[in-house]
């Protein structure tokens, strides 16, 4: 007996689109089409000031757009059958990220060629690069840019010494789970509560314990914040308390994931512990650690909230990050055209950087397999 | 009445708006001179309610609690009564946006507003800002045509923002009469408050950097003698100008005091949104506001900024050859610190602030200074600069004193958006009058707020003493403030649109020149030509006419 499967039969039985359905579909999909930009030109026009609709906001074109979503969707199932069943899976998340992500930053394009200040009489005006070439001369961004390198560094060091605590409790301590619980607390915890918690308390330079520990251990001016290298450290010591544990528990995970077996082996084979480290564990686990590096530099390269709080980018600018500046230009200078134009530089530059970083590393794990 | 008294008609079930009600009919039976004497008197006098609403909860007992800023709302609701009947606006819900500045403003107006929600039926809906995000969340408001808010409570520096774009609703004649506004300072009467010619703004606040100092310093024998015997000239006291401040600054550094290091005076170096500028304002008003020029910040009619003439830069190298005098870590310190964390908390012995120094000194829990302050206007300078001669100018009538009006007071504000609808107007003017009330202001400036004197009425030493204030404490407290609202020579804040963009970005090369990164001639020029650059973008000429107008020039 032949168990064979036809051709013609898939998981899923095929759908049979009804006659007159697609044609149905086709007038739904161009009418809410005609809606849309129906819509969109009567909200231009009357921005113009062409005509005089009264609309008070853009959500009656909202309201267009997602009239027009859901009648794609159907309209897809309507023309296509089970194909178009698929299609209306996907085209929801797609659709959401063209409104919430891709139209954002293609609007934040033309926002960031344009000089608008909130305050100014003359309202938007396109000023072609002009932002761009403030940029290039402006000496905050290039100083906050060369703060980025400082604070991307350190995310070596805390991956150090991230390894080293995921090493130590995925060996046989006593009170195993109780470390794993307490050093993934930091973690837990908002960025701006540690600010104000350790930087604006416990580094305190009057009354805060860590300067009254320095004091007792012969520092007679525990001022954390007032120097530049000693400032951008402190930042990058309380981030870091924030984040170690983000990336230990990455590596601990990758740890637990390896094979015994080959420890085993090298342990009869007489390798030392370093040996063993150095020779099974660290290569194994490079995989594991490009990403958490990756990831870390993500978010570092995204560093504002501590450094807004504790020291509002001082001293001198020694802390300021590029997420800080921009912050400030919008915030304390209602400057949406040239802050837009610094985000998104920033972003192509942070872009440019990760693919980078990838490519490098892709290259790096291919050589050493 | 005693706060006892009171609670205990309150136990037996008498609501206090029947207490006062009771109050307030005794008190016209008695002022027709019926035979009630004495005992109606003492319910009926105004002087009466305003003494009781200051021993709520007293000087000396602690910070006040939400229930402290209902009874004292409830208290003085009685000319909200007049304008409004009970119930009348059930049904209206307005949104009133804010600050929540160290839990003062919008967290003691949610208290105050309480009882005339429960009497006219209407309800407020919060907006609450952190100072920072205050300029931005208005701005963006104003710029997208996203008004969400009915009432605002704003500083006049944003008037040329709000009002000189149509958006503020003008103030009623009756909320006029209501709150008296006759009674408001001099400063803050017109053209503050007013655009063309009509008036937008309830004064909630008057405000002026005043000079807080320590006179347990200035009192210790040990520091006289010290003083003397290191061949300064002149006795042991409190500065009079910015040349002793700084004197005295230095002087003090490796001294103490009662066993604690002796610290002078307290810079804020570090940026504070903008609003950190007026620290080093306060510093440099003295060499930079001469008597005979309204001008001090800008050339009137150019816009030309004077922040990098002689007497600003001046004032930048005081705080950098000061700096190194102050606590350790004075660098990271911003306005915030330099009070509350320093100066209240017994840190350094000056600090130029606004009246909350003097308002919590004895008012708030976390003040460890309590009647050891005293206060003055800003110190002067032994010469002025002037700007049209280019020359320092050492003036017959002594030292120069230029208090610096530093933002102009917080204000209440009406939107437009409710002119539309006469129920909704009425009723957020009314809210508006009832945070703006006379009586309600003396509570406001004695306690911890966010808000200081600004009307005549508030000046009345008697009334504070009877409150539990120390008489010297609070004459020296009350007179630092009308001495520097009433000064000839006081430094009015321009009410041009986009000012804390300037001082924003000011604040970014001061950081630097503190940080020892620039000199301050340099930074103070690269200051100005970032002022230029806001300057253009704004648009010259109509920054040009608002500058005019809100000197009166």
């Amino acid at each position: 007996m032949l168990h064979t499967i036809p051709q013609s039969l898939g998981p899923v039985e095929r759908m049979i689109v009804p006659p007159g359905s697609a044609r149905r579909g086709k007038l739904l999909l161009v009418a809410a089409t005609v809606l849309l930009f129906g819509v969109l030109l009567a909200q231009i026009t009357d921005v113009a000031g062409v005509t005089s609709f009264g609309f008070v906001s853009w959500r009656p074109l909202l309201s267009g757009y997602i009239i027009w979503a859901g009648a794609l969707c159907a309209a897809q199932v309507m023309i296509r059958g089970e194909a178009g069943q698929r299609a209306a899976f996907v085209l929801p998340a797609v659709l959401f990220t063209v409104a919430m992500v891709v139209f954002p930053t293609v609007f934040g394009l033309y926002i960031a060629f344009t000089d608008w200040n909130l305050s100014a009489v003359a309202g938007r005006r396109f000023n072609g690069l002009d932002n761009l070439r403030t940029l290039f001369a402006d000496r905050y961004f290039w100083n906050a840019l060369l703060n980025m390198v400082y604070y991307v560094l350190s995310v070596l060091v805390q991956y150090a010494i991230a390894f080293g605590l995921a090493l130590l409790l995925n060996a046989e301590i006593k009170a195993r789970k109780f470390f794993r619980v307490a050093f993934l607390l930091p973690l837990m915890l908002s960025p701006v509560a540690v600010s104000w918690m350790i930087g604006k308390s416990l580094m305190e330079y009057r009354f805060g314990p860590a300067a009254t520990l320095a004091r007792h251990l012969g520092w007679d001016n525990p001022a954390f914040f007032s120097t530049p290298w000693l400032a951008r450290s402190s930042i990058i010591a309380m981030d870091a308390w924030v984040s170690i544990p983000f990336m230990m528990i990455l590596l601990l995970a990758g740890l637990q994931a390896l094979p015994s077996e080959i420890k085993e082996a090298a342990k009869v084979d007489g390798a030392s512990g370093w040996q063993s480290f150095k020779e099974i564990t660290f290569p194994l686990m490079l995989p594991v650690s490009i990403t958490v590096i990756i990831l870390r530099v993500i978010f570092q390269l995204k560093l504002a909230d501590i450094v807004i709080n504790v020291t509002a980018g001082g001293p001198g600018g020694a802390t300021d990050t590029v997420s800080s500046f921009i912050f400030r230009e919008y915030r304390d200078r209602s400057n949406v055209g040239y802050g837009t134009m610094l985000a998104e530089f920033y972003l192509v530059i942070i872009i440019i950087f990760v693919a980078l970083i990838l490519k490098g590393a892709s290259r790096w794990m291919q050589r050493d397999n | 009445m005693k706060v006892n008294d009171f609670e205990r008609m309150m136990a037996i079930g008498l609501s206090r708006r029947a207490i006062l009600k009771t109050g307030a009919s005794l008190g016209a039976v008695a002022a027709a001179g019926s035979v009630l004497g004495p005992f109606g008197a003492v319910y009926a006098q105004d002087a009466s309610l305003r003494s009781q609403i200051l021993q709520v909860p007293g000087v000396g007992k602690g910070s006040p609690t939400d229930a402290d800023w209902q009874k004292v709302g409830e208290m003085c609701l009685e000319a909200t009564k007049k304008n409004v009947k009970q119930g009348e606006f059930a049904g209206v819900e307005l949104s009133f946006m804010g600050l929540n500045n160290q839990n003062l403003h919008n967290v003691l107006f949610r208290g105050f507003l309480k009882p005339w929600e429960e009497y006219t039926g209407a309800k407020i809906t919060w907006i609450d800002l952190a100072q920072a995000d205050y300029n931005p969340r208005l701005q963006q408001a104003i710029a997208t045509g996203t008004v969400d808010f009915d009432i605002l409570e704003m500083g006049a520096p944003f008037e040329g923002d709000v009002c000189g774009k149509g958006l503020a609703s003008e103030v009623p004649d009756w909320v006029k009469a209501q709150i008296d506004m006759d009674d408001y300072v001099d400063y803050l009467k017109a053209p503050v408050g007013t655009w063309d010619g009509k008036t937008y703004r309830i004064s909630v606040d008057g405000d002026c950097h005043n000079f807080n100092y320590r006179t347990d310093y200035f009192a210790d024998a040990d520091l006289a003698k010290a003083w003397k015997d290191e061949g300064h000239e002149g006795e042991w006291g409190v500065p009079k100008t910015w040349q002793k401040v700084q004197e005295v600054t230095k002087f003090l550094k490796g001294k103490s005091i009662g066993g604690m290091e002796a610290v002078g005076y307290l810079d804020a170096p570090k940026a504070w949104g903008g609003f950190g500028f007026y620290f080093l304002g306060s510093r440099a008003t003295a060499y930079a506001k001469h008597p005979d020029d309204k001008a001090w910040l800008f050339d009137v009619d150019t816009m030309k900024p004077r922040i990098n003439n002689p007497a600003w830069v001046r004032a930048i190298q005081d705080v950098i050859d000061a700096l190194p005098s102050e606590a350790g870590d004075q660098l990271n310190a911003d306005p915030g610190t330099t009070a509350f964390q320093q100066f209240l908390a017994g840190t350094g012995s000056m600090v130029s602030w606004w009246g909350d120094v003097g308002a919590s000194a004895r008012t708030s829990d976390s003040s460890v200074v309590g009647d050891t302050i005293g206060f003055d206007i800003l110190p002067g300078s032994d010469d002025v600069y002037n700007s049209k001669t280019g020359q320092w100018d050492k003036l017959a009538s002594g030292p120069n004193h230029a208090p610096n009006m530093a933002y102009l007071g917080w204000g209440v504000y009406v939107m437009a958006r409710v002119d539309s609808d006469e129920k909704r107007k009425k009723a957020a003017w009314s809210a508006a009058a009832h945070l703006g009330g006379k009586d309600l202001a003396l509570w406001t400036a004695a306690y911890p707020s966010g808000f200081q004197c600004y009307r005549k009425s508030q000046f009345d030493i008697k009334e504070w003493v009877s409150a539990g204030y120390d008489e010297a404490f609070i004459s020296s407290y009350l007179a630092s403030q009308l001495n520097s609202y009433n000064h000839p020579n006081a430094a009015i804040e321009p009410r041009i649109p986009g000012i804390f963009q300037y001082y924003s970005v000011a604040e970014d090369e001061l950081a630097k020149i503190f940080a020892g990164q620039a000199t301050a001639q340099a930074g103070a020029d690269a200051i100005a030509a970032a002022w230029e650059k806001i300057t253009d973008q704004l648009g010259r000429d109509k920054q040009i006419a608002l500058y005019k107008a809100s000197l009166g020039a």
